[in-house]
C-alpha cells in the first residue's frame, strides 16, 4: 500500500535505533552463514513452502487460542488515520481498519476492493470509479462517492502536513484549491452516490493507486472540516473508523493493538473474531514465535533462521523473494565517476557474489536489474551479468586513463583514485569485501559509518562518492528508476542519459502493462550498459505461520493484509 | 543553610535557561531534520512541510518561540506521534520509572551487603567470587546477558515471559493486573540490577576498606565491642558517605529509561521514545524530555550537596 | 594519630622522601602481593601478544576467505574463523592494540581531568567551586546521543580521516565526561579538608599545590582506582557502540568490542560461541587484572597499612 516507503524508513530507523545501542539484529543483519556447506542455489521467482511436520509440537499458548490471531508489529506510534500518520508501522496498523478503492494483488496488478470496477478514458486522463453495492463503514453507514471526494479534497488542503503528495496525481484544479483560488476541486465530480469521476491533467501510470486509496468517512472525519484547519482531526487519531475487515478496539501504548471482526465488511464478516498486532522487537521475534506468543512472523531469510523455523515442526514456512533490492549509489557528478567505463570497471571489480553469500548465504542473489524479481517488469534477457572479473576491471580503468601510480594506487592527472564509502552499519559486508577487491585493482577504499539522517543529508547534497542503501518496497517498476532522469530533484546519483530520460517518461505515459513491460526492458538494457549505480542484491524473506492457522497467504504487496478476512484457526 | 539553599536555587534557574539554549542549539545543528528523512518527497513538498512545521525559521527565533510556549507549559505536539508531548511522555515514563525504582532498591541493597561483606573478608573466597561475577557482568554487553536470560527463563524453562508488560490480549485489572505486570517485570529488573550492581559493589567495598583501617575502628575493637556492632554501627555510616553523591546521580536515571533493556524486552518505556525522537529529529519530544532530565540532574546534584553537608557535619557550607 | 604523625614526619624530612625510593618501597610491597603480580604479568603478556603477536600469524589481517567461513576452532585456526573466513586469533590480537590503548588512555585522561577539577573545586571553594560545579551541572544534563551524533557530523564535515576519529572522540568524551568523577572527588576533598592532618599542613604553611597534590589527591586514590578500573571496561565496550555512529574504529579494523557485536544475534550467540567468547574473555581478563593490580597498588600505596 502507499505507506511502503514509510515502512521502509521505519525499518531502517529501527535498524539504526538498534545499532545505536550496539544491538543491531535487525532483519538486514542476520548475515549468518551455515556450517554445512550445502550449495543450494537461490530459489527462483517462486515461493518455497516448508510444511509443518509435527503439529503436536504446537506450544500450549498457541493451542489455547481459538478465536484470536496474533501477528507482530515493530513500533506503532498511535496515529491511526491513513494519510496522517508519520510512522510506517501505523500504516500497517491502519490497514485492517481502512479499505481502499483499489489495491494491488499478489502480482502487483490493481484489483478492486471497495470499487467494483473503474474505467479510464481513452486519453488516459479521466478515471471513473464505481463503488460496490451496499458497502458500508464499520458503523453501518454507507460508503459513498462523497466520501471519496472528501478524502481527496482533504489531501489538497493547504494545512495538510502528511506524507501523501497528491499533487503527483495532477487532479485538474487541485492546485487552485490548495492555493485558495477555487472553492472546490474542478476535476472531482460526484456522478451519483456510487460513481465518481476524476479528471487529471497528465497521464501517469501511478495515478490509479493515488486516487484509489483508503476512503475516509465524510460524516465522521469531515463534520468539523473547515478549509485550512485540520487540527480537529488530531482528536480522532485514536478513534479510527473505516470500511476494512476489522474494526479498532483498543491500543495499549507500546504493547498491542486490538481489533474485532467488522460484521459490515463487504465480503462478509472475517472468519476469526479477534485480531491483535503485538509490538515485538526483531531481536526476540523468533523466540516469541517459538513459544507460541505469535501466530505469524516474518524474518530475513538465511540458513540459520530457516533451519530453526523448520526444526520447530509446528510452523508452515514460506520462503520467497522480497520486493526490493540493495544498491550502492555512485556519485556520477564527480569527475572520476563520469566515465561509463569507470563505472563498469567498478562493477566488474567488485565480488558481489561474495557479498551476497556472506550476507544471505543461499538466500540471496546478485542484482543486475533495478527492480525486484517479484515485479511484472523483471526481464533479464540480454542483460550483462557483470560477473566478478578483476582483469576486465583493470583493463577498463586503463582505458579510462587511470594508470597505476605510486603505492599501487591508480592516478589520473596526478590525482589518486580514492572512493569514500558511506554506510549505516559497521556490519555491512560490503566494507571488508569492497576494500579488498578495490585495493586489488589499485583503488583506495575508505568506509565511513553514519546515521541514516546524516547519510540522506549527504546524498541530497551530492556530497559523497559511494553510499549504500536499500530501496523501499517497489509498488510500481517506475519507483526505483524515475530518479535517474536528468534533472529529477531526487537524482542523488547525478546521472544523466537522454535515452534513459525518454524511456522513463514513456514508461509512465501509458497505462497498458504489456506496453510498459517492453519499455522497461529497453530501459533496463540501457541502464545495464551505462550503469548509474552499482546494483548489489536481491534478498528473500522467511515467513512463518503457526500450523493451526488456515487461509493465510502473505504476499509481497499487502503482506498479510489481503488474507486477513480469510484467516481461520483449526480447532 | 537557608541562604545557601536559596542561592543554589537561583543558580539552578539560571543554569536551566543556559542548558535549554545549549540543548536546543545542539539539536538544531544536527544534520538532517524531521522532513529530510522522508526521501520520497519532492523538494517543493518538502519545502511546504518545512514551513508548516516552522523548520525554515532561524534557530534563535525557533528557540524563543519554544521557550515562550514552554514557559506557559505548552511543549507542543510530537511530530512523529502527532500527540501532545506531555501526554505522550506521561504514557511511557512511569513504565520506565517502576522498573528503575525496583532495580535501584535491589541494586543498593545487594551492593551494600556484598560490598561490606567482601570488604571485611578481603581476599577471601567470597570476595573472590564477588569480584569475578562483578567483572564478568561488566565485560559482556547487556544484550548478551539479556539474550541469555531470555533463552533460559523464557524459551527453555518457559517460566517467565519473553517480553512486554502484559499477556497478549489480557483484560486483567486490579490485583491480578499488578501480578501480571510484576511477573513481566522480573527479567528486566534483574538485568538492570545485574548491570549496575557491580560498580556500586566496588564503591562500597572500597569505602568500607578505607574505613575499617581507620584508627577509631581499631579503637572500637580494642574497647572490646562486638565485631558486628563495630562494622554496622560505626564503620558503615562513614563508608557509605561518598555513596550519597552516587545516589543523587541516580535521580535522572529513574526517569530516563533503559534503552537496550526496553528494546529487547519490548518494555513500553520512555527510553524507546527518546531514541526515536533522536533518530527522527522529533525535536519537541527531544527538547521536553531532555529538559525534564536536566531539571532532575540539577536537582539531584543540589540534593547531593545539601545532604552531604547534613550528614557530614565537618563540612561547612560556606 | 598515626596518619598525622607520619605525614608530619614526612614533611620534616622534606627532601628525604624522594620519588625513586617511594616507588621502590611501593614496588617492594607490591611484589609481595601475588595476585597483583600475576595480574601485572598478565597485562604485560596481553600487550606483547597484541603488539608483537600478529607478526607471527600466517594470516593476513583483513583478507576474507569465503571458503572458510564460520569454522570452529581447529589446528589451522586456533580460535576458528568469523563470518568472512578471517582468522579470529589474528583479529583478536590486532583488536587488542586498539582496545588496550583506548581503554587505558581514556582512563588516564578522564581520571586526570576529573580528579584535578574536583580537587581544585573542593579545595578552593568560593567562586572557583561555583563555576566548576555549575559547569558540571550543565555538562551532566546534556544528553549523550545527540552530542555524539553532532560530533560525528562535524568530524565528517571536516573530513577528519577515520583512523583518527576514535582518538579525537575519546579526548572529547573525557572533556565532557569529567563531572561525575569531579563531584565524587570534590565530596571526598571536602571531608578530608576538615580532618586534623590538613590542619597540620596549615600549621606547616605548605603551598596549596603541595596540599592538593601530596595530601589530598593521594587520599582519594582508592576511589580513583575503582573509577579507573570501571572506566577501562566501559571504554573498551563503548568504543564499539561509538562505531555505530561513525565515531569508533572503522571496520574492517578489529576491536574487541566490535568483534563481540558482530555476534550479537541469537543464532550466532547460540550456535557459534567461538565468535564471542574470545573477545569477551579478553575484555574480562584485562579488566580483572587491572582491578587486582589496582587493589594491590592501593594496599601498597596506603600509608595506613605501613607498619
Amino acid at each position: 500500500m502507499k505507506k511502503s516507503f514509510k515502512s521502509f524508513i521505519s525499518i531502517i530507523f529501527l535498524a539504526m535505533i538498534l545499532s545505536a545501542c550496539a544491538l543491531d539484529s535487525s532483519s538486514s543483519k542476520q548475515s549468518a552463514v551455515p556450517e554445512k556447506k550445502v550449495n543450494t542455489p537461490a530459489k527462483d521467482r517462486g515461493v518455497k513452502v516448508f510444511k509443518a511436520a509435527n503439529l503436536s509440537a504446537l506450544p500450549e499458548k498457541a493451542k489455547s487460542r481459538k478465536d484470536l490471531f496474533i501477528a507482530g508489529i515493530s513500533a506503532p506510534g498511535g496515529v491511526f488515520l491513513p494519510y496522517f500518520y508519520e510512522n510506517g508501522w501505523d500504516g500497517n496498523a491502519t490497514d485492517p481498519i481502512f479499505a481502499p478503492l483499489v489495491n494491488l494483488d499478489k502480482e502487483g496488478k490493481p484489483v478492486g476492493i471497495l470499487a467494483d470496477k473503474w474505467n479510464i478514458s481513452s486519453d488516459q486522463l479521466t478515471y471513473t470509479f464505481h463503488l460496490r453495492n451496499g458497502v458500508t463503514f464499520s458503523d453501518g453507514s454507507p460508503v459513498t462517492a462523497d466520501d471519496v471526494a472528501f478524502t481527496l479534497t482533504l489531501l489538497h488542503d493547504p494545512a495538510y502536513e502528511g506524507y501523501q503528495d497528491i499533487s503527483l496525481a495532477a487532479i485538474q484544479g487541485g492546485k487552485e484549491y490548495k492555493e485558495g483560488k477555487a472553492k472546490t476541486i474542478e476535476g472531482i465530480k460526484v456522478k451519483n452516490k456510487q460513481t465518481i469521476e476524476i479528471t487529471t491533467t497528465e497521464v501517469n501510470a501511478k495515478a490509479l493507486l493515488l486516487l484509489g486509496g483508503q476512503v475516509l468517512s465524510k460524516a465522521y472525519y469531515g463534520k468539523d472540516y473547515e478549509y485550512g484547519k485540520l487540527d480537529y482531526l488530531k482528536d480522532l487519531y485514536s478513534k479510527p473508523l473505516g470500511a476494512g475487515p476489522y474494526k479498532f478496539i483498543k491500543y495499549v501504548p507500546g504493547q498491542e493493538i486490538r481489533y474485532e471482526a467488522n460484521e459490515h465488511y463487504y465480503a462478509g464478516k472475517p472468519k476469526t473474531k479477534n485480531l491483535i498486532f503485538k509490538v515485538i522487537d526483531t531481536s526476540t521475534s523468533l523466540q516469541l514465535f517459538e513459544t507460541g506468543e505469535l501466530d505469524y512472523a516474518s524474518f530475513s531469510a538465511d540458513d540459520d533462521t530457516v533451519g530453526q523455523l523448520q526444526s520447530l515442526g509446528f510452523a508452515n514456512v514460506r520462503v520467497g523473494p522480497v520486493n526490493d533490492f540493495g544498491l550502492i549509489y555512485v556519485n556520477n557528478s564527480r569527475p572520476q565517476f563520469k566515465d561509463k567505463k569507470v563505472r563498469q570497471a567498478l562493477i566488474y571489480g567488485l565480488d558481489r557474489q561474495k557479498i551476497v553469500d556472506v550476507k544471505f548465504k543461499s538466500y540471496g542473489e546478485v542484482a543486475n536489474i533495478p527492480v525486484s524479481k517479484v515485479s511484472w517488469a523483471y526481464n533479464d534477457k540480454g542483460i550483462n551479468k557483470y560477473e566478478f572479473n578483476a582483469g576486465k576491471a583493470k583493463e577498463l580503468l586503463d582505458q579510462a586513463g587511470w594508470k597505476a601510480g605510486k603505492d599501487g594506487i591508480r592516478e589520473k592527472d596526478g590525482k589518486p583514485f580514492v572512493i569514500h564509502y558511506l554506510t549505516r552499519t559497521a556490519e555491512d559486508p560490503i566494507i571488508p569485501i569492497a576494500k579488498e577487491n578495490y585495493e586489488d585493482i589499485g583503488i583506495k577504499f575508505e568506509p565511513e559509518i553514519m546515521d541514516f539522517n546524516a547519510l540522506v543529508a549527504k546524498l541530497n547534497k551530492k556530497d559523497y562518492d559511494f553510499a549504500s542503501v536499500s530501496t523501499s518496497q517497489i509498488l510500481d517498476p517506475s519507483d526505483p528508476v524515475e530518479e535517474f532522469a536528468t534533472g529529477n530533484p531526487n537524482n542523488a546519483a547525478g546521472y544523466s542519459n537522454p535515452k534513459v530520460d525518454e524511456l522513463i517518461k514513456k514508461g509512465l505515459n501509458t497505462l497498458d502493462i504489456e506496453k510498459r513491460k517492453e519499455i522497461y526492458h529497453e530501459l533496463y538494457k540501457e541502464l545495464n550498459e551505462d550503469p548509474p549505480v552499482i546494483l548489489v542484491h536481491y534478498r528473500q524473506s522467511a515467513r512463518a505461520i503457526s500450523g493451526q492457522i488456515k487461509g493465510l497467504i502473505p504476499d509481497n504487496y499487502t503482506g498479510i493484509g489481503a488474507s486477513l478476512p480469510n484467516i481461520s484457526i483449526k480447532k | 543553610m537557608k541562604q545557601y539553599v536559596l542561592q543554589r536555587f537561583l543558580q539552578m534557574i539560571v543554569i536551566l535557561f543556559g542548558t535549554s539554549f545549549i540543548i536546543f542549539f545542539l539539536f538544531a545543528i544536527l544534520p538532517g531534520d524531521f522532513i529530510d528523512s522522508n526521501i520520497s518527497l519532492t523538494p517543493q513538498r518538502a519545502q511546504e512541510l518545512k514551513s508548516l512545521y516552522g523548520l525554515d525559521q532561524p534557530i534563535l527565533h525557533r528557540y524563543l518561540n519554544w521557550l515562550g510556549n514552554a514557559l506557559h507549559g505548552d511543549f507542543g505536539y510530537s511530530l512523529k506521534h502527532q500527540e501532545k508531548v506531555l501526554s505522550l511522555l506521561n504514557k511511557y515514563v512511569w513504565n520506565s520509572f517502576f522498573v528503575a525504582i525496583f532495580a535501584l532498591i535491589l541494586t543498593w541493597s545487594i551492593a551494600l551487603l556484598t560490598g561490606v561483606l567482601s570488604a571485611i573478608k578481603q581476599y577471601s573466597w567470597f570476595d573472590g567470587a564477588v569480584t569475578f561475577l562483578v567483572f564478568a557482568a561488566m565485560s559482556f554487553p547487556s544484550f548478551f546477558i539479556s539474550l541469555l536470560f531470555i533463552k533460559w527463563f523464557g524459551v527453555d524453562l518457559q517460566i517467565l515471559p519473553i517480553g512486554g508488560m502484559i499477556e497478549t490480549g489480557s483484560e486483567n485489572t486490579g490485583v491480578s493486573y499488578l501480578l501480571e505486570v510484576g511477573k513481566h517485570m522480573i527479567l528486566p529488573v534483574t538485568i538492570l540490577t545485574l548491570l549496575s550492581v557491580g560498580s556500586l559493589t566496588r564503591y562500597f567495598r572500597t569505602g568500607m576498606l578505607e574505613v575499617i583501617r581507620l584508627d577509631y575502628i581499631r579503637t572500637a575493637r580494642a574497647k572490646g565491642l562486638k565485631e558486628r556492632v563495630v562494622i554496622f554501627k560505626h564503620a558503615l555510616k562513614n563508608a557509605i558517605l561518598p555513596a550519597i553523591t552516587l545516589l543523587a546521580f541516580e535521580l535522572p536515571g529513574l526517569f530516563s529509561g533503559a534503552i537496550i533493556m526496553e528494546q529487547i524486552f519490548n518494555w513500553p518505556g520512555v527510553g524507546r521514545i527518546q531514541l526515536e525522537s533522536v533518530s527522527f529529529r522529533d525535536y519537541p519530544v527531544l527538547m521536553a524530555f531532555t529538559m525534564f532530565l536536566s531539571c532532575l540532574t540539577i536537582i539531584g546534584n543540589f540534593l547531593a550537596d545539601v545532604t552531604y553537608a547534613a550528614v557530614d557535619p565537618r563540612i561547612r557550607l560556606r | 594519630m598515626e596518619t598525622q604523625s607520619l605525614l608530619v614526619k614526612q614533611q620534616n624530612s622534606k627532601t628525604i622522601v624522594k620519588s625513586p625510593s617511594l616507588w621502590k618501597q611501593t614496588y617492594l610491597r607490591l611484589k609481595k602481593n601475588k595476585m597483583a603480580m600475576v595480574s601485572l604479568f598478565f597485562l604485560m603478556f596481553m600487550f606483547l601478544l597484541s603488539f608483537i603477536g600478529p607478526y607471527f600469524s600466517p594470516y593476513i589481517l583483513d583478507r576474507t576467505d569465503v571458503a572458510n567461513m564460520n569454522q570452529p576452532p581447529s589446528a589451522s585456526h586456533w580460535l576458528g574463523t568469523d563470518n568472512y573466513g578471517r582468522d579470529i586469533l589474528t583479529r583478536l590480537m590486532m583488536a587488542g592494540q586498539i582496545s588496550l590503548t583506548i581503554g587505558i588512555a581514556a582512563m588516564f585522561l578522564s581520571i586526570l581531568i576529573g580528579s584535578l577539577l574536583g580537587a581544585i573545586s573542593g579545595f578552593y571553594r568560593g567562586i572557583v567551586d561555583l563555576v566548576i560545579m555549575r559547569l558540571a551541572d550543565i555538562l551532566m544534563s546534556i544528553p549523550g546521543l545527540p552530542l555524539l551524533l553532532m560530533m560525528g557530523a562535524i568530524l565528517s564535515e571536516w573530513k577528519v580521516p577515520a583512523e583518527y576519529r576514535l582518538y579525537l572522540i575519546m579526548i572529547m568524551l573525557s572533556f565532557v565526561g569529567w563531572p561525575g568523577l569531579a563531584r565524587l572527588v570534590r565530596g571526598q576533598i571536602l571531608s578530608l579538608k576538615e580532618q586534623p592532618f590538613m590542619q597540620a599542613t596549615e600549621v606547616l604553611g605548605l603551598s596549596d599545590r603541595r596540599k592538593i597534590f601530596h595530601h589530598l589527591i593521594p587520599n582519594t586514590v582508592p576511589i580513583l582506582l575503582v573509577v579507573a578500573t570501571l572506566n577501562v571496561a566501559g571504554s573498551i565496550l563503548s568504543e564499539s557502540a561509538l562505531s555505530y555512529l561513525g565515531l569508533g574504529v572503522v571496520p574492517p579494523t578489529p576491536s574487541w568490542g566490535n568483534m563481540m557485536d558482530a555476534a550479537n544475534n541469537f543464532m550466532d550467540f547460540r550456535k557459534r560461541p567461538w565468535l564471542w567468547i574470545p573477545p569477551g574473555t579478553a575484555i574480562f581478563l584485562t579488566v580483572v587484572s587491572i582491578n587486582l593490580l589496582g587493589d594491590g597498588l592501593r594496599d601498597a600505596l596506603d600509608p595506613k597499612l605501613r607498619r
